[in-house]
C-alpha cells in the first residue's frame, strides 16, 4: 500500500497552561479517505487540526511530526506554509456566516482564492468559479458569482465556503465542525455533499466534529480524541459495532435517539384527555410580529398558534431556525410582546395583569436560557445566583434562602461547596444545572427551557436531560422544552409541536409524532437526523440524495 | 445508564478548558499592583503625599516675600529658586499641588458621578435620551478652553470657575460611556433572567447592570483625571483659574514663561510634578485597559 496521504505522529501542542492541549495524538488519512477526530470540549482535536494546516494561536508550542505527502509541516516557516496552506490543504470552518467577506461578491471571493496561489485570472478565473460553483452544486453558479453572502442561505454560504476551499485542487480538506451551524435539513445536503466531492475529486477529508450521527454518515476511519490522547481509532463501521474503549461506549450511549421503527413500547393516545383541569399554558391563536407596521415591513415569527400544555406535563417545541419556536417559548414568559391572540399561564392572562397580581403571576414562571455561560451574572458567587429571587420577592429569612440555596444545589446535584464559587470556575454542564437550579428556586408551575442543552457535550448534555427529566418528575413543574434537536426533545417531551415558519404542522404525543409522523415536512425532518449508525447510511445513501432533489 | 453517565462527568472538570476556567479571573485591581500600575501609583502616591505634607515640608509659606531674594537661582535655601516677589517657588509648588490635588481627585469624581447617573437613567428610559444626548452633543461641539472662557465671562475667573469646566465637561464624557456599556450589558441574558424571576428596572440596574459597566468607565476615570491636571494648567496659564496669591502647578507655570528670560529655571519644578502626576495617572488607566482586555 502506498504511504498515506497525511500522516501524523505523536503531535503534542502545549501552551504556557502546565495542562498540555494535545498530548500525543497521531492519526494517518489515505488519499480519498474521509476520517472523522471525534471528541468532547477539550479534547484537543481542534488545536489537532490548527496545527496541520499551521494555524496555531500565539504561544503554543507543537512537537512531533506533521507530514503531508512525505514533507513535513511541522516547523516550516510561515511563508513555506503559505504555498502549503490553500493549496495542498484547505479548511473549512464552522461559521459560514463568518468564514465570508461580507463586502464581496462570491465571484471575487473565489477569483481572489485562486490568485493567491498564481493561479488563473480574468476570464479562465470566471469560467473556473463558475467550475466551482458547479461542484458544490449551487444553482445558476454564472448568477451567483455576482452575489453577496447576505443574499444566500445558510447552507449555500456553506457551499461557497466549499467551492473556496476546493479553488486550489487541494490534496486534503480539514473541515472543523463543518455542519455545526446547520440546520438539520441544510446538513444532511452538506454531509452528502462532501460524500460526492470526496468521489468525484478524490480528495482527503479530515472531518472534527462532536456529532457521532454525523461521523456514521461520512466518514471511512474514526479518531476518537480525549483531554488530547488517542483514545480509540478504527474504521466507522467496526467503532460502533464494537467500541473497545470504555469512552468511546460512554460517548455513543450518550447520544440520544430517535424512535425506531419498532419501538413500540411507549404508545401514548395521541390527543391529550380534556382534564377540565386548568391548563400550565394556553396559547390561543397567538400571533407575533417582527418589524414594525409604520415602516411598511411585518414579518410574522409566529402566526396564530394554538396550544396547550397540561399541567406537569413537557411539550417540547422542535423547528428549525426561523420557524418561530423561541419566540413561542419567549411568548410563555412574557418576553416578547403579542401581536394576536392570548396566552394563558394557569388560566391568568398575563398581558392583562398589572403590579402585584402580574408579580405573583411572574413568580410562578421560569426561564432556562441557552447559553449558560451568558446567563448567570459574572459578579455573583452561585451562591448569590441561586438565592437572587429569593431576595427579589423578599422570601423568607436569610437563613432560611441560604438553606434553601443548600438545597437547590443538592436537587442538581453539585456540591454544597459550589455556593462560593464563581461561574467562570465551573464547567459549561455545572453551569447548566446552577441555570435550573435558579429556574426552580421559587418552585415554579411553568418552566421554559430555550435550547438548555445546545451548548453541553453529548455526555454532559445525557447527565443534564437525565437530571432535568428526573427533577420534572419530582417536583411536578410543567415545562416548554424548546429545541432543535428531535432526539433530545423525544427523551424529555410527553408532547411535540412541529412547527415550521411560524406555524404548527403537527402536535401530538411525543412517541406518536417522532415514530409515525403525519405530516411530510416531520418526516423530512427526522429523515435529515444523521443516525448514529453506519449501516443506515448504506441503507439510505441514494434515498438521501433524492431528498436533496426534492429540497431542491 | 445513569451512573455511568455520572462517571463521565466526574473527570469533567479536570478538561483543559475547566482547568482554564478555575483559575481565578484576576480583577483589574491586581493591575495596580505590578509594572506599569505599580508606577503609576507610586508616581501618583509621591505628588499627592508632597501636597498633602506641604505644611510639613515647604521651608516657607507660600505668599511669604522673603526679604533680598528676589528671582535668584536654584540654591540650597531655595531649591527651586524665588520669584519675582521674593516668594520661594519651592513652597508655592508643593502648596499649588494641593490645588490640582482637589481638581483630580473631586472636580472629576462629581463630574463623572453626575454623567454616570444621566447615563443610567437615559439608557433605560427612552425619553429622557433624547434630551441628555442633544445636550451632550451641544457640550462636546465646544473645545474645552472655549468653553472654559465663556464659562468664565458668566462667573469670572476662579478655582470654582476651573472646578464648573470640569464638570461640565466629563458630565457628557461618562453620560456617553455609560450609556453605551449599559446598552451592551443590558442585552445580556443574566440581565433578562433577572428580568424573569421578577426583578424591576432599578434592581436590574443596581445589581447586575452598573457593576458590569463599571470596568470601562474606571479606566476613564483615570484618562479625565490627567487630563483635568492639563485645563486646570490651561486656564490658569490664561489666567482663567485660580486668583494670585493662591499657587497651583498651572498658575506656577505661567508665572514661568512670563518670566522666561530673567529666570529659565522657574517653571522647571511645577513642570516635572505636572509630568509626573499626569503620567502616573495614564500608566493607571493604562494599565487598568489593559487589564480588561485580558
Amino acid at each position: 500500500m502506498s504511504t498515506p496521504l497525511l500522516e501524523v505522529t505523536d503531535l503534542a501542542i502545549s501552551f504556557s497552561h502546565p495542562r498540555p492541549a494535545v498530548r500525543s495524538v497521531s492519526v494517518t488519512v489515505d488519499r480519498g479517505e474521509v476520517v472523522a477526530l471525534v471528541g468532547e470540549s477539550g479534547s484537543g482535536k481542534s488545536m489537532t487540526a490548527r496545527a496541520i494546516i499551521g494555524l496555531l494561536p500565539d504561544g503554543a508550542r507543537a512537537t512531533g511530526s506533521v507530514r503531508l505527502g512525505g514533507d513535513e509541516l511541522l516547523g516550516l516557516g510561515e511563508k513555506a506554509y503559505t504555498a502549503v496552506r490553500g493549496r495542498r490543504v484547505a479548511m473549512v470552518f464552522q461559521e459560514p456566516q463568518t468564514a465570508l467577506n461580507p463586502v464581496r461578491t462570491i465571484g471575487w471571493q473565489i477569483a481572489e482564492a485562486l490568485r493567491a496561489h498564481g493561479g488563473v485570472r480574468g476570464k479562465a478565473a470566471r469560467a473556473r468559479a463558475v467550475e466551482l460553483l458547479t461542484e458544490v452544486e449551487i444553482p445558476d453558479p454564472e448568477e451567483r458569482l455576482g452575489w453577496y453572502p447576505h443574499q444566500l442561505s445558510g447552507g449555500q454560504k456553506q457551499r461557497v465556503v466549499l467551492a473556496l476551499a476546493l479553488a486550489n485542487e487541494p490534496e486534503l480538506l480539514l473541515a472543523d465542525e463543518p455542519t455545526t451551524a446547520l440546520d438539520v435539513t441544510v446538513q444532511a445536503e452538506i454531509l452528502a455533499l462532501l460524500r460526492r466531492i470526496r468521489d468525484r475529486t478524490g480528495t482527503s477529508i479530515l472531518i472534527i466534529t462532536h456529532n457521532m450521527g454525523v461521523v456514521a454518515h461520512l466518514a471511512d476511519r474514526v479518531v476518537v480524541l480525549r483531554q488530547g490522547d488517542v483514545v480509540e481509532a478504527a474504521g466507522t463501521r467496526e467503532l460502533f459495532a464494537h467500541p473497545q474503549h470504555a469512552y468511546t461506549r460512554q460517548l455513543l450511549a450518550a447520544v440520544p435517539r430517535l424512535p425506531e421503527a419498532d419501538d413500540g413500547v411507549r404508545v401514548l393516545a395521541d390527543a391529550p384527555a380534556p382534564t377540565g383541569e386548568v391548563a400550565a399554558l394556553e396559547y390561543d391563536d397567538v400571533s407575533v410580529h417582527y418589524g414594525s407596521r409604520m415602516r411598511g415591513r411585518v414579518l410574522p415569527a409566529v402566526d396564530g398558534v394554538t396550544l396547550r400544555l397540561e399541567r406537569g406535563q413537557v411539550l417540547g417545541l422542535v423547528g428549525e431556525s426561523g420557524s418561530g419556536k423561541t419566540t413561542l417559548g419567549r411568548l410563555a414568559a412574557g418576553l416578547v410582546p403579542l401581536a394576536g391572540g392570548r396566552v394563558r399561564v394557569g388560566g391568568e392572562d398575563l398581558a392583562g395583569l398589572r403590579g402585584r397580581r402580574r408579580a405573583d403571576l411572574r413568580r410562578r414562571l421560569a426561564f432556562v436560557h441557552q447559553d449558560p455561560e451568558a446567563s448567570l451574572d459574572p459578579r455573583f458567587s452561585i451562591g448569590e445566583a441561586i438565592r437572587e429571587p429569593l431576595d427579589v420577592h423578599g422570601v423568607g429569612s436569610r437563613a432560611a434562602r441560604d438553606q434553601r440555596v443548600a438545597e437547590l444545589l443538592d436537587a442538581v446535584r453539585l456540591p454544597a461547596s459550589f455556593t462560593k464559587r464563581r461561574p467562570r470556575e465551573l464547567s459549561g454542564g455545572q453551569r447548566q444545572r446552577v441555570a435550573l437550579a435558579r429556574a426552580l428556586t421559587l418552585d415554579p408551575q411553568l418552566l421554559v427551557a430555550d435550547e438548555p442543552t445546545s451548548a453541553l457535550d453529548v455526555s454532559v448534555q445525557a447527565e443534564v436531560l437525565e437530571l432535568f427529566a428526573d427533577l420534572q418528575q419530582r417536583l411536578g413543574f410543567a415545562c416548554v422544552f424548546i429545541s432543535h434537536d428531535l432526539a433530545v426533545v423525544n427523551t424529555v417531551a410527553d408532547h411535540v409541536a412541529v412547527l415550521r415558519a411560524g406555524k404548527v404542522v403537527e402536535h401530538g404525543a411525543a412517541a406518536r409524532v417522532f415514530g409515525d409522523p403525519a405530516h411530510e415536512y416531520t418526516r423530512r425532518l427526522l429523515d435529515a437526523v444523521p443516525v448514529p449508525d453506519p449501516t443506515v447510511r448504506d441503507a439510505t445513501g441514494p434515498a438521501l440524495h433524492e431528498q436533496r432533489e426534492q429540497i431542491a | 445508564m445513569s451512573e455511568s453517565l455520572l462517571d463521565v462527568a466526574a473527570p469533567e472538570a479536570s478538561d483543559p478548558d475547566d482547568q482554564f476556567d478555575t483559575r481565578r479571573r484576576p480583577g483589574i485591581w491586581t493591575a495596580l499592583g505590578r509594572g506599569k500600575g505599580l508606577a503609576g501609583l507610586i508616581l501618583i502616591g509621591v505628588v499627592v503625599a508632597l501636597g498633602l505634607l506641604a505644611p510639613l515640608l515647604a521651608p516657607h509659606s507660600p505668599t511669604e516675600q522673603i526679604p533680598g531674594a528676589n528671582l535668584v537661582g536654584p540654591s540650597g535655601a531655595h531649591w527651586f529658586g524665588t520669584d519675582e516677589v521674593n516668594r520661594d517657588i519651592l513652597s508655592r509648588t508643593l502648596y499649588g499641588i494641593r490645588t490640582d490635588l482637589l481638581v483630580v481627585f473631586l472636580a472629576v469624581p462629581i463630574g463623572a458621578a453626575i454623567g454616570i447617573l444621566v447615563g443610567l437613567v437615559s439608557s433605560w428610559w427612552s425619553f429622557t435620551d433624547v434630551i441628555a444626548q442633544r445636550v451632550f452633543d451641544l457640550v462636546l461641539a465646544f473645545p474645552t478652553l472655549i468653553l472654559a472662557i465663556a464659562l468664565t465671562a458668566f462667573v469670572g475667573p476662579g478655582l470654582r470657575t476651573v472646578f464648573f469646566v470640569i464638570v461640565a465637561v466629563e458630565l457628557p464624557v461618562f453620560g456617553r460611556l455609560t450609556r453605551t456599556s449599559v446598552r451592551t450589558v443590558r442585552e445580556m441574558p443574566y440581565v433578562e433572567a433577572a428580568h424573569v424571576i421578577g426583578a424591576g428596572s432599578l434592581w436590574q440596574l443596581r445589581r447586575h447592570v452598573l457593576p458590569n459597566s463599571l470596568e470601562p468607565l474606571l479606566v476613564q476615570l483615570a484618562v479625565s483625571m490627567s487630563v483635568a491636571v492639563f485645563i486646570e494648567g490651561a486656564m490658569s496659564f490664561l489666567g482663567l483659574g485660580v486668583r494670585p496669591p493662591q499657587p497651583s502647578l498651572g498658575s506656577l507655570i505661567r508665572d514661568g514663561v512670563r518670566n522666561m528670560y530673567d529666570a529659565p529655571y522657574f517653571a522647571v519644578g511645577p513642570l516635572a510634578l505636572v509630568v509626573a502626576l499626569v503620567l502616573g495617572l495614564l500608566l493607571v488607566s493604562q494599565a487598568l485597559a489593559e487589564a480588561r482586555r485580558r
